[in-house]
């Protein structure tokens, strides 16, 4: 929550030192749908599991000089049967001359929320997902648009996004709680998966 | 330029990263409450001097013993505390006997008997500032080891943390907690524990009856100074409470109630077997009736929610007389026509139960906030056992219980 008010607080703050730099246009939007390309975790065979799925995202920001945004990133990425709402501070920095084909690269980092995967609960287990660590560097080229402001963009990422899936047995009757760490309060076995997801993601979309 | 080279240095970056780690990684780690076990040498437990410590706090009560106007409290596997109750509004923590192993206890005239892993122990009170070890009897409870060779097997809970992949883990669902140890001998599961290999004592007629799971151990102690093994009594499985009444035992088991005679007390007799469903199940007797209550749990899967009253006026032929539904009824008390009914999480309950066809209609009280798993009636005060600590009420008027004094536990147990 205090990460997400510090987010808001400095976008504002870029907002307001960007306003008094004399520049054409001030706003800068960038959303793009693509495949996240993955290969899995070692199974016990020595085998790998391809892993594609969709990715989309949209990034918000505002220029800081005449070649260089920042913002904020949102989107939605799919892996396996989790859904992650990532969510990021991100750079955006451009070469190239006006109304001709720009390159441009990217970072953008933050987190990921897990807030679509259902959480599930019985009388004697909890289970559920939590997102974690995610960034993505990017680059990729801008073509513009044959009328206004907008430009087709294409680009490809790399993105690590962290996630962990918990499933904890509740204490049952008459259990003695130990005094640990190791375990939270009201759980006497705690089954915790880490997954850290590293894709190369290829995009297309608009920039604005 | 100098933004054209990083472009390129990024885009150098990126296709490390692309080409060198594009798999994901999966981490597994499994934390868990279990019980390892513990490895003892009796020579080595047997070497330990015991004297009696400054007093320590409860930390999760098991058995409670009244002796004069003290309070022995047993600490599972640890000891026993001793507190001044002179003033039942005030209990005086006054010190602890440290005694590894130790579950049960039982006072005899001025001795002290209590086990210690595979030897009974027997301590001198007649100074309780100065309570002394005057008798080992060994290797009685032997059971416990784990083959001829004096080592004795023991467990004790902790938090294991591992990280092997899943599918090396077979064995992972049978480890929890409600194998854990103290799970067996804390407050909440004392009087009807969910099985063990440890003893359970009761006094009768100059002998000392002590039972573990599936056998009753006999000990003469006319002279109390000098407890002597008599012999050990196969009783079956799932035994779990023992309760003396005139030359009677009852012992009740998650199967039912056996009832033995001890008009020899070298030799009890089985006299009958009260089978129920299985349950965890405390009793209590008087001249006509006895009491159980049957409950599910952890380890009481069959069970159902009762109070039964079985007539053992034939005590060769007992029979239900009548079921009350309960809530979750653990320990019971009795005294004289009251009955005092712990119902776990849900509360302490009071019957008047001179009419044993209308004990539901002679209900006196329901404290609802009393979560109790245990009660003793005491001469002085009712002591009730329950998950935050030991609290004792005035039950000189048995139909309005007064609350005296609360002795708060340092570890809590939880339990439904």
């Amino acid at each position: 929550m205090i990460a997400q008010k510090t987010k808001l607080l400095l976008l504002g703050f870029l907002l307001c030192s960007a306003t008094s730099m004399a520049q054409e246009k001030l706003y800068f939007g960038q959303t793009e749908i693509g495949f996240l390309y993955g290969r899995g975790a070692e199974q016990w065979d020595g085998n790998h599991e391809r892993r594609i799925d969709i990715s989309f995202m949209t990034f918000n920001g505002v220029h800081i000089t005449k070649s260089q945004v920042v913002g904020f990133t949102i989107g939605l990425d799919q892996y396996d049967d989790i859904s992650i709402i990532p969510f990021a501070l991100g750079w955006r920095g451009f070469l190239g001359k006006e109304s001709k084909p720009k390159i441009f690269g990217g970072f953008d980092i933050g987190g990921g929320s897990a807030i679509l995967e259902k959480k599930e609960s019985n009388e004697w287990s909890k289970s559920w997902y939590e997102g974690g660590l995610m960034y993505s560097p990017s680059v990729g080229i801008s073509f513009p648009a044959l009328k206004g402001n907008s430009s087709f963009s294409f680009s490809l990422a790399y993105k690590r996004q962290n996630i962990t899936y918990f499933q904890g047995s509740l204490l049952q009757s008459g259990s003695p709680t130990i005094a640990s760490d190791l375990l939270p309060p009201g759980f006497s076995s705690m089954n915790e998966n880490n997954y850290i997801y590293r894709s190369f993601v290829a995009r297309v979309g608009l920039m604005f | 330029m100098k933004s054209l080279y990083s472009a390129f240095s990024l885009l150098f970056l990126l296709s490390v990263l692309l080409f060198s780690s594009c798999v994901d990684e999966v981490t597994n780690t499994y934390t868990y409450q279990t019980m390892v076990p513990i490895y003892l040498e009796m020579s080595d437990v047997r070497a330990r001097i015991i004297s009696t410590e400054p007093a320590q706090p409860l930390d999760n009560p098991g058995k409670i013993y009244i002796y004069e106007d003290y309070l022995f409290i047993n600490e599972p596997t640890k000891g026993i505390h001793i507190l001044n109750n002179a003033d039942p509004s005030n209990p005086i923590n006054l010190s602890f006997i440290p005694i590894a192993g130790n579950v049960d206890m039982a006072v005899n005239g001025k001795i002290l008997y209590a086990d210690n892993y595979v030897d009974l122990l027997a301590f001198d009170l007649s100074n309780i500032n100065d309570i002394k070890l005057v008798k080992r009897v060994e290797d009685v409870f032997k059971h416990m080891y784990r083959h001829e060779t004096g080592e004795i097997i023991t467990f004790r809970d902790t938090v294991i943390t591992t990280d092997s992949p899943t599918w090396e883990r077979g064995d992972m669902f049978l480890m929890n907690s409600s194998k854990s140890y103290s799970a067996n001998y804390s407050a909440a599961a004392q009087s009807y524990g969910t099985g063990g290999s440890m003893a359970r004592f009761t006094l009768a007629n100059s002998h000392l009856y002590a039972v573990d799971e599936t056998t009753m151990r006999v000990f003469d102690v006319e002279n109390p100074a000098e407890p002597t093994f008599v012999k050990p009594i196969d009783l079956g499985w799932g035994i779990e409470t023992i309760f003396p009444f005139e030359d009677k035992l009852f012992i009740g088991s998650n199967i039912g109630m056996h009832i033995y005679d001890a008009s020899t007390p070298s030799s009890p007799t089985r006299m009958a077997v009260y089978e129920h469903v299985q349950a965890c199940d405390p009793v209590v007797v008087n001249s006509d009736y006895a009491f159980v209550t049957l409950r599910d749990g952890t380890s009481c899967w069959n069970g159902a929610n009762q109070l039964q009253v079985i007539d053992i006026k034939d005590l060769y032929q007992p029979t239900l007389v009548k079921s009350y539904p309960m809530l979750n009824p653990h320990g019971l008390g009795l005294a004289g026509d009251f009955l005092y009914l712990t119902e776990g999480n849900h509360g302490l309950k009071s019957f008047n139960v001179s009419d044993v066809m209308n004990i539901d209609q002679n209900q006196l009280e329901f404290l609802t906030s009393e979560k109790s798993v245990d009660l003793i009636p005491g001469p002085n005060s009712l002591i009730v056992i329950g998950p935050d600590g030991v609290c004792q009420f005035d039950y000189s008027n048995p139909s309005k219980l007064k609350k005296l004094s609360c002795i708060q536990v340092k570890n809590p147990v939880k339990f439904y």
